[in-house]
């Protein structure tokens, strides 16, 4: 608390009549007061709430009370702003202020020189720009503030200190530099702490992190935030982050002038950046400060303090009775209830194994590398459980474990006996980095680890739901195996530490979290969503009044339904079993855990719901049982020692000489490198975004590629080969006809009544000048590569060349690239899903790299409002309103503030076009072309017909190659892929090379485009359905989804109906962060995909960043479910080939019959001596021919309905010289 | 002679036979997968009516109680679903599909409230709600979201214990289209939509006044009883097949004698946006409306019939657009089996139509100097910002509102309302508007995203803005009272209860205070250099 006087006055002798300012913000309350003459802060002072905001700000009150004994209450004022100051406005008799307008009050009181201000909060980032009226000098402030995804706040950043391991001070004395800085996403809170958690596991020093999620902060400010404006100096720094962290500030003072430079703002050099850019002092009271001073321009009845009776009778009984029935029930209703729960629920205490001095332990060790902390057990031989370490993550996995294994050392050592490390297998984040340095015997993936500790503990069980600190795994079993599996994604994440963090903010352990929970006489009704959404919410409940303790209930009891309807999406959890198990560390609170068991008992009936007797350590356990099984069956261990492993000396490198340069890209790698204690060496890569950056020389890149080449070969990938084909020439289209040829036409013209009249004609072709022509053939159009021209390029490519523009002259934007959407990402003002706004940083490609190559006349991003489609019978065929639209908003991201198009010459062409209507198509494309091409009707029209053409032809090559790959995999009973997605997926910058992964493993990927379209080839896969009149053609989705008029959506819905008819094939599906379209299509692919026991794996919500950890995961997980679907096809495969065997050879045992029959009439007949010899051939003919078509009565599989029904039987009579056709 | 016959049919008959029972042996016969076939029961007979309640909802109070009086005019049993609160949301969210946009989740979780409400409260079995109610709904061809709703609907009834009940849909762009079967016991003829049009036509004339009245009331809560009164009145005139012109004339009656004083500086703050977001009344959008009265503001709603102009207007362009091509095309706005100049001629009917009912309705209530827009100006300035063959939500609407709201001097603060990652409107809509604002700088706008939790955030975003926008008001105000010549000291008492509460004074600026002040002092014309927008 300070008080100061006017010019260093005593207090005391200030003036009579004072304005107080208070501000409730998420986490503290601050006051000021001021001298309404003078203006001077006379008092100020700040405390963390804790969610008593009321209880605070009564101590605040009471202290300026004491201060200012003297000034009797009526001549206080009182003004008050904050996200939490809601409830306090009434008992205190404040008038309340917006904070972003206190805030731009403060500013202007005291720095009028100010163009600009960036206040990070708890909660939410303010931009505010000063513009000023050219005419009338007046300055008018804009504000923006983030929209509840946007990152880049105080909480974000407590939260990715905790993750990399480091406190406040040391954050507060760290250093910016720019030169170590890897991709962290900022886009959203949870998305970076999944950024963050990888940078951490990868071993990536903590500076390094914090400074990358600084520039990842600064980076998504100024992309969104600013909506596109610039931030002009004098800049002012506002917030807690900005205020204490010096590397933010650093990073600003980089980032903003980078920002004048690109876009041509002339700044005074000759001022220091410090001044330009700046903090001032006590910038936490900027906006109490603004509220006082707001007051200042109130008339004086405005603001009449009340004094503190009505506040304290708030606390007392205000709150509840605010809270009234909006609130929702308490976590447990009486003790009674609480003490039964301990009892089922409380998770024994484990007890250590106990040795005898000199006995030999025999064990193994598994080490569960988590987002968190990291876990280690040791398991004996039996597979018993010996011990169990914990150890919260410190920042590097290496360092981490080390620790761990001299704990369990130690723990062996201690007692007198001798510890013989049989084998060593981790998982988790870290698993990557122990395989590499320790010589793990297993790296196993973390759901199929969980599965082996739960299965080993809990028997047979339906469903595992394990919750860690970052990630919900939700695993669905079937005889002990994995049958599917839902996993957190970006969006669903972090919710384990959302609770940890949540503890922390009220500074509670967590572990006392529980207690606290079940306090809580009421709670905050959170509904499901991402932990962001959630913190924003906590702030929402803090204002209507709810403790701490509600908070806590609520938070828990919103768990459940994150996991069950955010990520698991099945409402019906009965439909999944009865026997549930719960494990992940998360389990050990009991309130979540409480929550949890409730959920599902309320849902499911006779559901049992158990708690892993280790669910921290489920993971590590299943890491151990593994290498048991690993180490016995392969009689010997690759682990380096326990010794070795606890002496390990590494380092880690992360520079110049580290950056990978086997491609443009040039990815910063870090390499770790390990030493044993006897010197053997070992290195770990981490942070490249291909496998060119496993390898460090040309020789072993050279093996690489031809690796891969041999491995495209036979696993063709149709993803990569369509996303090429699309932009590339591959049809010469037929010139326009010479001027004069006589064509057919129709004239149209409009009668007197207002009707038209279309008569055929006959008339010659008119075409174009040579001087026109000529000047096409100079002319250079560029075309974003991007959202639907991924699915009609060809038909731009080929309308622009058959007019007789240089198919060398089309120039198509680079594919996706994280460096491509840092370099041209601050353009936009809103922020849709990520394929329509990485739209900007392609036109920025084609405007700062091609166009300064070498000059572009137009850039064209067509409007396309519909896509044909091939799906029969549909509504409407058209494009996503943000797809089609999105040339519109680049239009306006470009234009806005600066012209950047005509600033470089270039004309910018966005109109509308639909590739449905082929008449309308071509009167649109020469409303817009005709003039700016010099071009004809005729010439336009039929170029159009060309460019239609093309994108037949495409289709054409495509699904040639795709029905390749599935005769291929029929014939050898193989597994394809095949990616369900937007067309847009195709590129690489979009689906991060998720496809690439399978295809590394071994299996082809197919796209939609791919999946041969003819009516007769694919009749075999719907048969039942067109039997039963549920659809009229194999191409329709009228049985599952007759609002069908988005093309992509009904394709996608298509795609998934065929995969789940076709044996072979499998689903990848892919789908972007705010899909819109996608959104009404999850239930429905989930329903057909699980109604035909498909394999599927999900990545929705993928956005700009790459989502390593989860997609590793995924994959893991989802090839281990591949390997078992490609062994059941193997086993299903082998099953008909025996069936196939037995039948044939009870055909000839029935034959033999039959011909030992006719043998016995033979001898006693000797004139059928001679039908015999005849019959013996149409035996022998029946028996071939029956052989051949008991192979087509025999398919492949099951579910192929592609071979005619058995041909009706005849009767052969004995003289008939051949068997009847019918059998062939 | 002796025949001997090889019985081939026999072999295989019993080959067949052993077949089968090695199939099942080998485990062969389990691997047979099932395929997922949405049930979507539609059936609701005429014989139905009687016994079956239609539940309906979605739009303003006054829209659902009306529509509800008209609809049983024509002889439906109905039931309006009450306003969408925090807890149909969470239902929404519970059983519907991840990602939705926020409508769906408020309408379908509002559905599942009111159904679990009867199983559970009132003790019907779900196969008696099942056969005694259905839902109507309105319906889209898309492009955004709008138009799967009734695919959520299905999955969330599905999910939560309703399988079988049934969606009734018609189409708002599908002229008498409908999707309940043959024989349906919903009739969607003219008759329909002539009492549909007339419930939502009277809402409109209902709510606007409200609207109007509400901020100048002297008595607070006395503008609420009237038209509570009033929505009794016309419920009565639609349910009784009687004059709603009378009705409404009553109506006027009633809120004349409402005191008001509009000699109260305050804000103007036209709501824009996604229309079930800038439509509805409760959590949906965190109470927008009555929020910002609470704060001290004038609110200027978009009615429901703009959005019917709307639609005419979509049917008109496209056709327009098409008529003079050198053939017809397939799909929904092609030509191809349609006479374009027959449709041309119903839709300028239909537009003709509803703007002089709508002008009768006005002029009955009283709402002087209301105006429904052009659309076509509304779709020309926009063009070049949002290209009219876009479509999804509101299309360029709010493009071409905002245009104009700031141009002619409409509200002083414009508010954009969507759900959450809503795709024609914060996807497309407010990436353009941010170019609108920099073209007109004057303008304050306010974009706004609904989650349907914590609305802290949005409504400190509204309060940032509407202190500009108060600020502007007052001035506003100040300078009209010294144009008017009324003098600095205190108008309001000297002539602030001296109109009827339905006067409006006649457009100059935003303010209603300032040009209640231009219109007692005679002046029509705002000076130069005077800005108010």
């Amino acid at each position: 608390m300070t008080r100061t006087g006017q010019d260093g006055t005593p207090p005391g002798q200030a003036a009579d009549t004072l304005v107080v300012g208070i501000d409730v913000g998420s986490t503290t309350v601050k006051a000021v007061v001021l001298d309404p003459v003078t203006r001077q802060i006379l008092w100020s002072d700040y405390q963390r709430h804790e969610t008593r905001q009321a209880d605070k700000t009564l101590e605040l009150l009471v202290a300026i009370g004491g201060a200012f004994a003297e000034v009797p209450r009526e001549r206080i004022r009182m003004f008050i702003t904050g996200s939490g100051s809601g409830p306090l406005r009434e008992p205190l008799g404040a008038k309340f202020v917006q904070e972003v307008n206190a805030v731009t009050m403060a500013v202007d009181h005291l720095h009028p020189d100010v163009r600009a201000v960036i206040e990070l909060g708890g909660q939410d980032a303010k931009i505010i720009v000063y513009q000023e009226q050219q005419q009338t000098g007046d300055k008018r402030a804009i504000a923006s503030m983030n929209d509840k995804c946007a990152s880049g706040t105080g909480a974000t950043i407590d939260k990715c200190l905790i993750k990399a391991g480091i406190e406040p001070d040391e954050a507060m004395r760290l250093q910016w530099d720019p030169s170590k800085l890897h991709h962290v996403a900022a886009k959203c809170g949870v998305f970076a702490e999944t950024d963050i958690v990888n940078l951490v596991k990868s071993g990536i020093p903590s500076n390094e992190i914090l400074c990358s999620l600084a520039d990842a902060i600064v980076s998504q400010n100024l992309s969104v935030l600013t909506r596109g404006q610039t931030l002009k100096p004098r800049v002012l720094l506002l917030g807690g982050p900005n205020t204490y962290l010096p590397f933010l500030q650093a990073c600003w003072r980089q980032r903003i002038p980078e920002a004048w430079v690109a876009r041509g703002f002339e700044w005074p050099k000759d001022v220091p950046v410090e001044d330009l850019i700046f903090v001032p002092k006590d910038a936490q009271y900027y906006a109490a400060l603004g509220a006082a001073i707001y007051g200042l321009h109130q008339p004086a009845a405005v603001g009449r303090y009340r004094g503190l009776d009505a506040l304290r009778s708030f606390i007392v009984t205000g709150r509840q009775a605010a809270l009234g029935a909006k609130a929702g029930p308490p976590l447990v209703t009486d003790d009674d209830e609480l003490a039964r729960f301990r009892a089922a629920y409380t998770i024994p205490a484990f007890a250590d194994a106990r040795f005898a001095p000199g006995q030999v332990v025999r064990a193994v060790i598994g080490v569960d590398g988590g987002s968190t902390s990291s876990k280690a057990v040791l398991v004996d031989e039996r597979g018993e459980l010996l011990t169990k370490q914990y150890q919260l993550s410190k920042g590097n996995p290496i360092a981490d474990t080390r620790e761990l294994l001299a704990r369990i050392r130690s723990f062996v050592e201690s007692q007198g006996a001798a510890l013989e490390v049989l084998g060593f297998g981790a998982t988790g984040y870290a698993a990557d980095v122990l395989e590499e340095s320790l010589g793990a015997d297993v790296n196993i993936v973390e759901t199929v680890a969980h599965m082996m500790a739960a299965v080993k503990y809990c028997g047979d069980v339906d469903v595992i739901c394990d919750i860690g600190g970052q990630d919900i795994k939700v695993l669905f079993m079937v005889n002990g195996e994995i049958r599917n599996f839902r996993l957190s994604n970006q969006c669903s994440a972090g919710n384990g530490m959302l609770l940890q963090a949540m503890a922390n903010q009220f500074g509670l352990p967590v572990t006392e979290y529980a207690d606290a929970a079940f306090r809580a006489t009421l709670s905050a009704t959170f509904s499901y969503g991402c932990a962001v959404f959630l913190d924003a919410d906590r702030v929402n409940f803090q204002r209507e009044g709810y403790s701490k303790d509600e908070l806590l209930a609520g938070l828990a009891m919103v768990l459940p339904k994150n996991v069950w309807q955010y990520v698991v999406q099945i409402p019906r959890l009965a439909q999944l079993g009865h026997r549930y198990v719960l494990q992940g560390g998360t389990q050990y609170n009991l309130a979540a855990l409480k929550a949890q068991v409730d959920y599902i008992t309320a849902r499911v009936p006779n559901a049992s719901v158990r708690v892993h007797p280790h669910p921290g350590e489920a993971g590590a356990i299943g890491a151990a049982l593994e290498t048991l099984r690993v180490v016995t069956r392969r009689g010997f261990s690759t682990f380096i020692g326990l010794d070795a492993a606890i002496d390990l000396h590494y380092t880690t490198r992360h520079d110049e000489t580290t950056t990978c340069r086997f491609c443009p890209n040039h990815c910063g790698r870090t390499f770790i490198d390990t030493v044993t204690p006897d010197g053997r060496t070992s290195r770990y890569i981490a942070g490249f975004s291909c496998e060119k950056g496993t390898v460090e020389s040309l020789d072993a890149l050279r093996a690489l590629a031809q690796q891969r080449k041999a491995l495209k070969i036979r696993y063709p990938n149709l993803v990569d080969y369509e996303a090429r084909l699309a932009f590339r020439h591959f049809h010469s289209a037929e010139p326009p006809p010479p001027e004069g040829t006589i064509i057919d036409a129709v004239a149209v013209t409009r009668t007197v009544l207002g009707g038209v009249r279309r008569r055929a004609i006959r008339r010659a072709v008119r075409r174009s000048s040579a001087a026109a022509a000529n000047r096409r053939e100079s002319l250079r159009i560029g075309i974003p590569r991007v959202l639907n021209l991924y699915a009609s390029a060809p038909v731009f490519r080929t309308y622009f060349e058959a007019l007789g523009i240089l198919d060398t002259n089309i120039v198509w934007s680079d594919e996706t690239s994280e460096e491509m959407w840092a370099e041209g990402s601050r353009y936009g003002s809103i922020d849709p899903c990520y394929p329509s706004k990485v739209a900007q940083a392609h036109i920025h490609n084609l405007l700062l790299h091609k166009h300064a190559k070498q000059r572009l006349d137009y850039i064209y991003f067509p409007c396309i409002t519909h896509m044909p489609t091939f799906v029969a019978g549909t509504q409407d065929s058209t494009s996503c309103p943000i797809v089609a639209g999105a040339p519109k908003v680049m239009r306006a991201a470009f234009t806005k503030e600066i012209d950047f198009f005509a600033r470089a010459g270039v004309e910018y062409v966005d109109d509308a076009v639909t590739l449905l209507e082929p008449w309308y198509f071509a009167r649109q494309m020469f409303e817009t072309w005709g003039r700016r091409l010099g071009v004809t009707e005729d010439e336009s029209d039929h170029a159009c017909r060309e460019g239609l053409r093309a994108l037949r032809l495409f289709d054409d090559e495509m699904e040639r190659r795709g029905m390749e790959i599935l005769e291929r995999l029929e014939a050898e009973h193989a597994v394809g892929v095949l990616l369900l997605g937007r067309p847009y997926h195709l590129d690489p910058g979009l689906h991060h090379g998720v496809p690439d992964e399978y295809q590394a493993l071994g299996y082809p990927i197919l796209t939609i485009r791919s999946i041969p379209k003819d009516p007769g080839w694919l009749a075999r896969f719907f048969e039942d359905d067109l039997a039963h009149g549920l659809i009229a053609s194999p191409l329709s989705v009228q049985d599952v989804w007759p609002e069908n008029y988005s093309t992509n959506s009904v394709q996608k819905v298509w795609a998934a109906k065929f995969a789940a008819r076709h044996p072979n094939l499998v689903v990848l599906d892919l789908s972007s962060f705010k899909c819109g379209h996608d959104a009404p299509t999850y239930g429905l692919i989930d329903n057909i995909i699980n109604a035909s026991g498909t394999p599927a794996s999900a990545l929705h919500d993928i956005d700009a960043n790459k989502p390593s950890g989860s997609i590793r995961i995924r994959v893991k997980t989802y090839a281990h479910t591949l390997k078992r679907f490609q062994e059941v096809l193997a086993d299903r495969a082998a099953q008909q080939g025996e069936l196939r065997r037995r039948v044939d050879a009870r055909r000839r045992e029935l034959v033999a019959a039959w011909r030992g029959r006719l043998r016995g009439e033979a001898r006693r007949n000797p004139r059928a001596r001679h039908e015999l010899s005849e019959m013996e051939s149409m035996f022998q003919q029946y028996l071939d021919d029956d052989g051949v078509a008991a192979s087509r009565d025999l398919p492949v599989d099951a579910n192929r309905r592609d071979v005619a029904p058995p041909a009706p039987v005849e009767v052969l009579v004995f003289h008939r010289t051949r068997p009847p056709e019918a059998h062939r | 002679m002796n025949r001997t016959v090889v019985d081939y049919a026999a072999i295989e008959r019993e080959l067949k036979i052993f077949e089968t029972e090695e199939r099942r042996r080998l485990g062969l016969d389990e691997d047979v997968p099932r395929h997922w076939h949405d049930a979507n029961p539609r059936s609701f007979t005429i014989a139905d009516r009687e016994t079956t309640t239609i539940l309906l909802g979605g739009l303003t109070l006054a829209h659902d109680t009306l529509l509800t009086g008209a609809l049983a005019g024509l002889g439906y049993r109905l039931q309006a679903l009450p306003c969408p609160d925090t807890q149909s949301l969470r239902l929404g969210k519970e059983f519907g599909n991840r990602g939705q946009c926020n409508p769906t989740y408020f309408t379908v979780g509002n559905l599942l409230k009111t159904l679990t409400h009867l199983r559970d409260v009132d003790g019907l079995s779900v196969p008696d709600i099942i056969r005694r109610y259905v839902f109507l709904t309105a319906g889209a061809c898309g492009p955004c979201r709008f138009g799967t709703y009734v695919t959520e609907y299905r999955k969330a009834l599905a999910d939560s214990g309703f399988e079988g009940f049934r969606v009734l849909l018609f189409q708002q762009q599908g002229g008498l289209r409908q999707a309940t079967g043959e024989a349906s016991g919903l009739e969607v003829n003219p008759a329909f939509f002539r009492a549909a049009l007339r419930a939502a036509m009277a809402g409109d004339c209902l709510n606007l006044a409200g609207y109007r009245i509400r901020p100048y009331e002297v008595t607070a809560g006395e503008t609420d009883a009237a038209l509570a009164e009033c929505r009794t009145w016309l419920y009565d005139a639609l349910r009784r097949r009687r004059s709603v012109l009378m009705a409404l004339r009553r109506c006027r009656r009633r809120l004349n004698r409402i005191v008001v004083d509009r000699l109260r500086p305050k804000p103007k703050v036209s709501i824009i946006g996604e229309f079930w977001a800038m439509t509805t009344e409760g959590d949906g959008n965190y109470r927008l409306q009555r929020f910002l009265e609470a704060e001290g503001a004038e609110v200027d709603i978009q009615p429901v019939v703009t959005w019917v102009l709307y639609n005419i207007w979509e049917h008109q362009y496209d056709t327009r657009r098409r008529l003079l091509l050198g053939g017809a095309d397939p799909g929904r706005s092609g030509l191809e089996g349609k006479d374009g100049r027959t449709k041309l001629a119903l839709l300028w009917s239909a537009e003709k139509a509803v703007r002089a009912v709508f002008a009768l309705y006005t002029r009955a209530i009283g709402l002087e100097g209301y105006h429904l827009p052009h659309m076509d100006q509304v779709a020309t300035i926009s063009h070049q910002y949002y290209d009219n063959h876009l479509r999804g939500g509101e299309g360029h609407m709010e493009v071409g509102k905002l245009v104009q709201t700031v141009a002619h001097r409409k509200a002083h603060m414009v508010i954009s309302i969507k759900p959450f990652g809503c795709m024609p409107s914060s996807g497309v809509s407010d990436g353009v508007q941010s170019l609108i604002t920099a073209r007109y700088p004057q303008a304050i706008f306010t974009a706004i995203e609904t989650t349907g939790d914590g609305e802290v955030n949005a409504q400190s975003r509204i309060q940032m803005d509407l202190f500009k926008a108060r600020q502007r008001a007052e001035e506003e105000f100040r300078r009209a009272v010294r144009l008017s010549g009324l003098g600095a000291a205190a108008p309001q008492q000297r002539w602030g209860r001296r109109f009827r509460a339905m006067h409006y004074p006649p457009h100059v600026v935003a303010g209603t205070a300032a040009n209640q002040a231009l219109e007692l002092g005679d002046v029509a014309e705002w000076t130069e250099g005077a800005t108010s927008a």
